[in-house]
């Protein structure tokens, strides 16, 4: 670590009715990996959107090499040498690498735009980061690891001297994490300050030096990363320790019955001859890395998405679900990873929401009705503890958590036994996270069943009875949460053919 | 000005409707200044005539823009039915009833082809509705023999007449209005109360996630423009009820003021939000501003300006509530 580069100090910035940054203090040095930690919500954006001119501090200071700083948007920070690798793209598919990288700043042969030298250019800025991307080929082509190693390129081509990362890791997988971590120690060791954003405790112990935790607006400390354990962290950002145990065993009796069988699915690239059994009150953990067909396998099942073949038996009857009219029917309910494309209509309320699979229960003749309506979501916001102000409000003014659980009181309206969590705490806070987990156990204890697509390795540790694990489309590896570890998943995960 | 919104009487009848009716009323009595005629009841009688058609277009339009498509189509739909329920009762002499459930039959046919290009078929209704409104022009022009059809006048059996207008003791009574107003009524009770208003709305709003919740999003889509050439069947009666003759090959320009009544009404463009109260209301304006400007001896295209004005004003202004919004 060398000298301080970028000192925000006492950082306070309020909106209407919300103290967004309580007096936050943040140190960068040159030559370190800083990881700014703490809960969704906790200010991490907050406080990078007041460094980068997006938003104005009400007060508190900002040093930057040596000189008080304020810009006044993203661009001045940006020639400055303050730059953000966002945690989504802001690319434009249909232009290639190279000018994606010059966006903006095109380079010119009088009016002419001259592609030429930008690919040179682009090529330059590849070696020096020491990865092998094509300049001229097309953004769209290239997968989410690449196009990140073209942002980076792009923040690098600005003389960058603070680069912030956020969330960087969310949608790569195994072996892009390691190649991203192998350029940002690279960055670092050429004296580079990096902020890394992350959630992922196992990548904090990795890739940083010092971490500093926010939690709730406020600045909580910062640690040195190696003189710290991962609980010192999460008990910072949550002021408790809120990680149970891994689960030991199957709490599903040996004689349970199977409710869902899976033959032989197969469904485009992603979906190759799948089979598995899931038996009542079980929660089938499925693991893999990102791109290992899980969601492909769970929307297959469930009729979202055209099969090319394989058998389903529900209840031991052979089902043929064409559509997701027919999963419905067969008594499964699908929770989508991406809440807000496919699981909410966000600008309807809360009840029109929790009636949307069921709405022919609460029908007097051809009419709603709209009390036995308001009732039903009345007693899911009281049971799942949905926080509302009532029934009417619309599901877009609710947080994360919460409009989960309207998602989970919508299939438990229409009573569905056998429940497809995909992702179910993705973009939930700590707190909400565990009343979901409640939830599921609550669930399960209840005599349903859930298949719960998980990335996260607690996750799939803490709630499973039985981890199904993907690679690349195919099933790998099948593990009893007895025997079941980080180890022999995470080989499970990477068996490719 | 947040404290009037958050007035419960103004929560219940909508801001934006609020405003639309003081507009209203505002253009009535500038009219009524400028010119005097607009004071006598023969003159609202005569701007009403235009509101009939015009706002079963409406109305029916309103399902489909709430599902988040477009029907540009509904006007020369409208012409097609009139033109064809026209011909068979003067040329062919088919009873009157059976002319017009022809008529409304020729308005659901074209709903049902636009629905099922749509909703089954996958096309975007902006295109299809354009196939449709080419379509429904030439055929009706083409089953005429491009002749124009005048429709009987109620001396001559026109019965179906009173259904615009009545005559007690030498006194006009828009009888028009009413059934306006009672199909109105009962848009507004399917879009709110029954499961295809409620189906709409949703998947106006996010189709996507309306069908992974099992709903048969293709059904409701299908039916909400089965329900908008429908009603585009009904408003080709009300349009011969109030006017006489049929040109073919005309049409299109009711399709914008139809459309441009809806937005005007808060019906989003966007889809998933919808106001029938909104649509009666943008539908009394359109009628009363024409009828203005003819009345004041302005060319009709003096309309299409401002009428073109207000459509960007009303969807700026619902761009920017939904800006606001996230």
């Amino acid at each position: 670590m060398g000298e301080v580069i970028l000192t925000m100090k006492e950082i306070d910035k309020s909106f209407p009715g919300v103290h967004a940054l309580d007096h936050v203090n943040l140190e960068i040095r040159k030559g370190e990996v800083h990881a700014l930690m703490g809960e969704n919500g906790a200010g991490k954006s907050t406080l990078m959107k007041v460094l980068t001119g997006i938003y104005s501090k009400d007060s508190g200071t900002i040093t930057y090499e040596g000189k008080e700083v304020e810009f006044s948007n993203p661009r001045d920070a940006q020639d400055a040498g303050i730059v953000i690798v966002h945690q989504e793209l802001n690319m434009m598919n249909h232009l290639t690498v190279a000018q994606n990288i010059f966006i903006g700043r095109e380079m010119m042969s009088g009016k002419l735009i001259n592609d030429a030298k930008m690919n040179k250019e682009a090529k330059k800025l590849f070696d020096k980061l020491n990865i092998d991307i094509d300049p001229t080929e097309k953004m769209g082509n290239l997968t989410v690891g690449k196009q990140q190693m073209c942002e980076i390129a792009k923040a690098i081509s600005h003389e960058a001297k603070v680069i912030i990362f956020d969330e960087p890791s969310a949608a790569l997988t195994e072996s892009e994490i390691e190649e991203l971590f192998k350029i940002i120690r690279d960055l670092r060791d050429q004296g580079l300050g990096i902020v890394y954003i992350s959630h992922r405790m196992d990548e904090i112990k990795v890739i940083t030096d010092r971490v500093t935790v926010m939690r709730d607006g406020g600045y909580v400390g910062t640690l040195i990363t190696k003189d710290s354990t991962k609980d010192d962290i999460i008990k910072m950002m949550v002021g408790r320790v809120i990680y149970e145990d891994p689960k030991t065993e199957s709490t599903v009796p040996k004689d349970a019955p199977v409710v869902l069988k899976v033959e032989h699915l197969n469904a485009g690239k992603m979906v190759r001859d799948v089979s598995f059994e899931l038996h009542k009150g079980e929660i089938l953990g499925f693991s893999g890395l990102m791109g290992a067909g899980r969601t492909e396998t769970a929307r297959a099942l469930f009729g979202a998405d055209p099969k090319d073949g394989g058998d389903i038996y529900v209840n031991g009857k052979k089902v043929d679900i064409k559509n997701p009219m027919d999963a419905v029917k067969c008594g499964i309910g699908y929770l989508s990873e991406d809440r807000k494309r496919f699981g909410i209509v966000v600008q309807k309320s809360v009840a029109e929401n929790s009636t949307m699979a069921a709405l022919d229960d609460y029908m007097s003749g051809i009419f709603i009705n709209k009390k036995k309506e308001n009732e039903v979501a009345q007693k899911y916001v009281q049971q799942l503890k949905t926080k509302t102000p009532n029934v009417d409000q619309l599901v877009v003014n609710l947080s994360g958590g919460n409009q989960q659980k309207v998602v989970i009181a919508k299939w438990l309206v229409r009573n569905c036994d056998i429940l497809i969590f995909d992702e179910p705490t993705r973009g939930i806070d700590v707190g909400a996270k565990s009343e979901i987990y409640h939830l599921m156990n609550e669930l399960v204890a209840e005599g349903k069943s859930i298949i719960m697509i998980s990335s996260e390795m607690t996750e799939v540790l803490r709630m499973s009875d039985r981890i199904v694990v993907m690679c690349e489309g195919r099933k790998t590896g099948e593990i009893d949460i007895a025997e079941a570890t980080q180890e022999n998943i995470m080989h499970a995960a990477t068996l490719r053919d | 000005m947040e404290k009037i919104k958050n007035n419960a009487f103004v929560k219940k009848i909508g801001f934006n409707r609020l405003v639309l009716t003081g507009v209203l009323i505002l253009m009535y009595i500038a009219f009524a200044i400028l010119e005097p005629t607009f004071l006598k009841y023969n003159r609202i009688l005569s701007a009403l005539n235009y509101a009939y058609f015009l706002g079963f277009l409406a109305l029916g339009v309103t399902f489909v823009i709430a599902t988040g498509g477009i029907d540009f189509s509904i006007g020369t739909v409208m012409f097609c039915s009139a033109l064809i329920g026209g011909q068979l009762l003067t040329v062919k002499g088919w009873p009157m009833a059976v002319a017009l459930i022809v008529s409304i039959l020729v308005g659901t046919c074209f709903g049902i082809l636009n629905g099922f290009m749509v909703a089954y078929m996958g096309m975007p209704s902006f295109i299809t509705s354009m196939a449709s409104m080419l379509l429904s022009k030439g055929l009706g022009s083409v089953f005429t023999g491009t002749q124009s059809v005048s429709w009987p006048q109620a001396a001559q059996g026109g019965w179906f007449r009173k259904l615009v207008k009545i005559s007690v003791n030498g006194t006009q009574i828009p009888t028009g209005l009413i059934c306006f107003i009672v199909v109105a009524v009962i848009c507004a009770i399917i879009l709110n109360k029954t499961k295809i208003g409620r189906y709409i709305l949703c998947l106006g709003s996010n189709k996507e996630a309306v069908r992974l919740s099992g709903v048969d999003v293709k059904k409701w889509e299908f039916l909400a423009f089965v329900i908008c050439g429908t009603l585009a069947g009904i408003a080709a009666i009300f349009f011969v009820g109030a006017y006489s003759t049929v040109q073919p090959g005309l049409g299109d320009t009711y399709n914008n003021d139809a459309i441009a009544s809806c937005v005007m009404g808060g019906t989003s463009m966007s889809g998933g939000l919808a106001s029938i109260g909104g649509t009666f209301i943008g539908v009394m304006i359109i009628s009363l501003l024409q009828e203005g400007i003819l009345a004041m001896g302005f060319q009709k295209d003096w309309q299409y300006v401002i009428t073109g004005l207000i459509v960007i004003v009303a969807v700026y202004a619902d761009v920017r509530s939904r800006q606001r919004k996230n």
